[in-house]
């Protein structure tokens, strides 16, 4: 099917356009067991757009009548006249235009994809095989181009290659590995970001991950974990008491203490899923002797920030809460936890989307926890880490905020057998849950993240790894990113890879607590140790 | 039909300056402040960019003078301009193909600069019999050669690719074959003119004579067929690039410069400060999803400091 597949094919094929097999899959050194796609059931065949491939992300409903497919289309259309209006879309337009401008379609990008390389070359996953289409559709159909089939290629528009694009917009995990590597400087993965916007912002189509239950259910409840105030701080209280019985040293996590001069911002999905994650931070900052606080204030204790996946509206809304929560506290600045995303959105991108007045200054933890390290103020004894550590990049972090030292300085000085995976810093790849898909399991999303896209970090850690493979050696993950960490997670998981390799991941802070001279030894926990 | 080929040729550099013109305009015009969409490395965080490093790795940043070196953006730009260095390093097969097209336009570029400004040097004094010109008229004849032959094999070679290569057949439209043949055809053109000129100084004869009319205003025939339909040709291009996607050419200074590399921070920047609370209070969105509650009235600010959740 790869070979024949045409762009046009987005709008004429009737049914599922490709599948890819387990045989077209490219091996790894670890062994990866494949997931076999779950069949649609008959109502979703009926019901439901689930015709790009195995997976389906959007649950867009099919139109049942021609004037319900016109309407899809002309939705669709006004979306897209939206991107290209300043008023709308001021944020990103400069970029657009000259991504849809410029491409010479030399597909260069295609290399520099790991989805790409890991669906076994399949053309649908071609960075520009999604921006190609919505290029011919623009170009035909907005701007309404004088020969425009001649000169850019044909595309029919109907609810067929609308629903595709939409599907295709979430085949992408907004890497931008493909732009890195661009000769013009053309962005892929941005426009497939400003194809998820315009799902979201003009026909409310998004994944109820992201959306409902993520930054909707943060705006109203505070964070996108469901967890109110109240319980973020009954449930870091609990952290607190059971770490400090298992580090042995006391833990007391502060909130809201005015005039601190650091509001930690941590990944809330952290408090629930990784415990010691927040432990840690908490009995490092305090050993540091720092001035810190947490914020009880819905959505100020929660640096999850989905919008920055899908929604401009949604990301301004959570950033500037954030900000918002940081002032009310007085604080110097906000040091944000192990979340790659929340990194990128509110020190990146927030920076010219909320006013300067309302912003405070905001530092990566890896920044604070590397000067915490190397000034002395924690009592470390590096043998304790006296294992294989390889080291996870998360795009956001360091493809996208250039932030890739400090981390490294931290490893070499506590961890001895510390080595890099194989194209590692600003040549990393994704942890495939990139974009929110590490929070989404339906639809085959699961099977599509240990299939396909987190493979290539897969192979990317038996590389790393590849001389002490196996159940002998305990060998550590340094994943600094919560939804890395979930990703990462999963595959492991599925492959039964813990007992097979003797895996354990986990953040940098449980690396440098698993050291500390003061905390009762075994800190990190491996599979039998459990 | 004389003057017309000269006219022509007003039209063609006009145009090409007003189209160019136009494409800056429009991109500066799109938003007066983008979001930053820079992606590492960025060659002026100097040292750092070895490994990707940015400012963004110092505690508190915001406090401490940040040491920009452009001279490390501008080695960037020129290395990505004239060794086409991303496609050597991401597409090496595209780049033995691509890159002698370039080269040869490069030279051919460059050619037509050094002679523009011995025409202008000659008008200020410069003895055109004289032992300088003597040798700029050896240089112009070699590259001239030299760039025709590596366009027309460049183009050639690319065309191929686009032909054969099945990565690349679904990507290619009657568009892509008609920029690269044109190109070919200049090259063609150029090098018979070159081959066959009845003037004794070369091409370089052919092309002095021809800039000096255009600078003179002088509508006199140029004797030499090749030499007049490979100017047409060329004229063509120079207004069909900034219509199509060799427009970047014009462009990638910015989507190198103001994106990919444009990492300033706000907190450093009074003008940008002040066009973000410009344009959050003054733009009116009209996205039409509930949660947006983009209904022309409210402004940025306005949908940013709700909650977007209907009551």
């Amino acid at each position: 099917m790869s070979d024949t597949l045409k762009l046009n094919d987005v709008a004429t094929v009737e049914g599922q356009l490709v599948s890819i097999k387990e045989e077209d899959l490219p091996k790894t050194r670890l062994d990866l067991e494949f997931m076999p796609w779950k069949p649609f059931t008959d109502e979703q065949k009926k019901n439901t757009a689930c015709i790009l491939d195995d997976v389906c992300m959007l649950n867009i409903p099919k139109p049942q009548t021609p004037e319900e497919e016109e309407e899809l289309v002309n939705k669709f259309l006004n979306g897209m006249r939206k991107l290209f209006d300043k008023e709308n879309n001021f944020t990103c337009l400069p970029m657009l235009k000259t991504s849809m401008e410029n491409c010479v379609q030399c597909n260069s990008c295609s290399e520099a994809c790991h989805l790409y390389e890991m669906s076994g070359n399949n053309d649908m996953y071609r960075p520009n095989f999604r921006s190609e289409i919505f290029r011919r559709i623009y170009k035909k159909y907005v701007k309404k181009e004088p020969f425009a089939k001649w000169r850019y290629g044909d595309i029919d528009l109907n609810w067929k290659t609308i629903a595709r694009l939409g599907e295709l917009a979430y085949r992408c995990n907004l890497c931008r590995r493909c732009a890195q590597v661009c000769p013009i400087g053309v962005d892929n993965g941005l426009i497939a970001r400003e194809i998820r916007k315009l799902f979201s912002q003009e026909l409310g189509i998004n994944p109820p991950e992201l959306h409902t239950k993520g930054t909707v259910n943060q705006m109203k409840v505070g964070s996108s974990t469901g967890m109110n105030p109240q319980v973020v701080q009954d449930n870091v209280s609990f952290i607190d008491e059971d770490y400090s019985e298992i580090t042995g040293v006391g833990i007391e996590t502060p909130f809201d203490k005015q005039g601190a001069d650091i509001m930690l911002l941590h990944n809330a999905g952290e408090i629930i899923a990784w415990p010691e994650n927040i432990a840690s931070f908490s009995l490092i900052f305090n050993e540091a002797g720092l001035s810190w606080t947490l914020s009880s204030k819905a959505v100020g204790y929660d640096g999850v920030n989905y919008g920055v996946f899908y929604d401009d509206a949604q990301l301004a809304r959570i950033a500037f809460q954030h900000m918002k929560a940081a002032k009310e506290l007085g604080v110097k600045k906000i040091v944000i936890g192990e979340c790659g995303h929340a990194h990128k959105a509110i020190t990146v991108i927030a920076d010219r989307v909320i006013p300067y007045e309302y912003q405070v200054p905001r530092e990566s933890c890896y920044v604070t926890l590397r000067d915490i390290v190397m000034s002395g103020r924690l009592k470390l004894d590096p043998s304790r880490n006296d294992f294989p550590v390889t080291l996870h990049d998360p795009c956001n972090a360091v493809r996208l905020m250039g932030i890739v030292q400090p981390q490294r300085d931290i490893l070499h000085k506590i961890a001895p057998k510390f080595r890099e995976m194989p194209c590692h810093g600003v040549d990393n790849y994704c942890c495939g849950g990139g974009s929110g898909f590490a929070i989404m399991t339906r639809n085959n999303i699961d099977e599509w993240r240990n299939n396909l896209s987190g493979r290539k970090k897969m192979w990317q850690i038996g590389e790393a790894f590849k001389d002490c493979l196996g159940p002998e050696t305990k060998k550590y993950i340094c994943a600094p990113c919560s939804n890395c960490k979930g990703q990462i997670r999963e595959l492991l998981e599925h492959s039964d890879l813990y007992e097979k390799n003797s895996f354990a991941y986990g953040g940098l802070v449980e690396l440098i607590v698993n050291c500390m001279e003061n905390v009762n030894p075994g800190f990190i926990k491996w599979g039998e140790d459990e | 039909m004389t003057t017309l080929f000269y006219l022509l040729g007003y039209l063609a550099v006009v145009g090409f300056i007003a189209l160019a013109c136009k494409k800056l305009k429009g991109y500066l015009e799109d938003s007066p402040l983008h979001v930053r969409w820079e992606l590492y490395p960025v060659p002026h965080e100097g040292k750092k960019s070895s490994y990707g490093g940015s400012f963004m790795e110092e505690t508190e940043w915001w406090n401490k003078k940040r040491h920009i070196e452009h001279w490390y953006d501008i080695m960037g730009i020129i290395r990505e301009v004239l060794l086409l260095e991303a496609t050597f390093k991401h597409n090496n097969k595209l780049w033995f193909r691509t890159y002698p097209f370039h080269f040869g336009l490069y030279m051919l570029m460059g050619g037509t600069i050094i002679m523009v400004i011995c025409v202008l040097l000659e008008f200020c004094g410069l003895n055109p019999q004289g032992g300088f010109m003597m040798f700029v008229r050896n240089v112009i004849n070699v590259v001239v050669l030299g760039g025709a032959f590596a366009i027309v094999g460049g183009g050639i070679a690319l065309i191929e690719r686009r032909k054969n290569d099945p990565n690349l057949k679904a990507y290619t439209t009657p568009e892509h074959f008609l920029n690269l043949g044109a190109f070919v055809l200049f090259g063609l053109l150029t090098l018979c003119a070159w081959a066959f000129n009845p003037c004794g100084d070369g091409y370089y004869g052919l092309a002095h004579e021809f800039i000096r009319n255009m600078f003179t205003f002088t509508f006199a025939p140029i004797h030499s067929t090749f030499f007049v339909l490979s100017m047409l040709v060329g004229f063509f291009l120079m207004i069909w690039i900034p219509l199509t996607n060799m427009q970047h050419l014009i462009l990638k200074y910015f989507m190198y410069h103001d994106i990919r590399w444009g990492d300033a921070p706000t907190s450093e920047n009074e003008a940008n400060q002040k066009k973000i609370n410009d344009m959050i209070g003054s733009y009116r969105p009209t996205w039409a999803a509930d949660h947006i509650e983009g209904d022309g009235t409210k402004t940025w600010a306005d949908v940013a400091t709700s909650d977007g959740i209907k009551k």
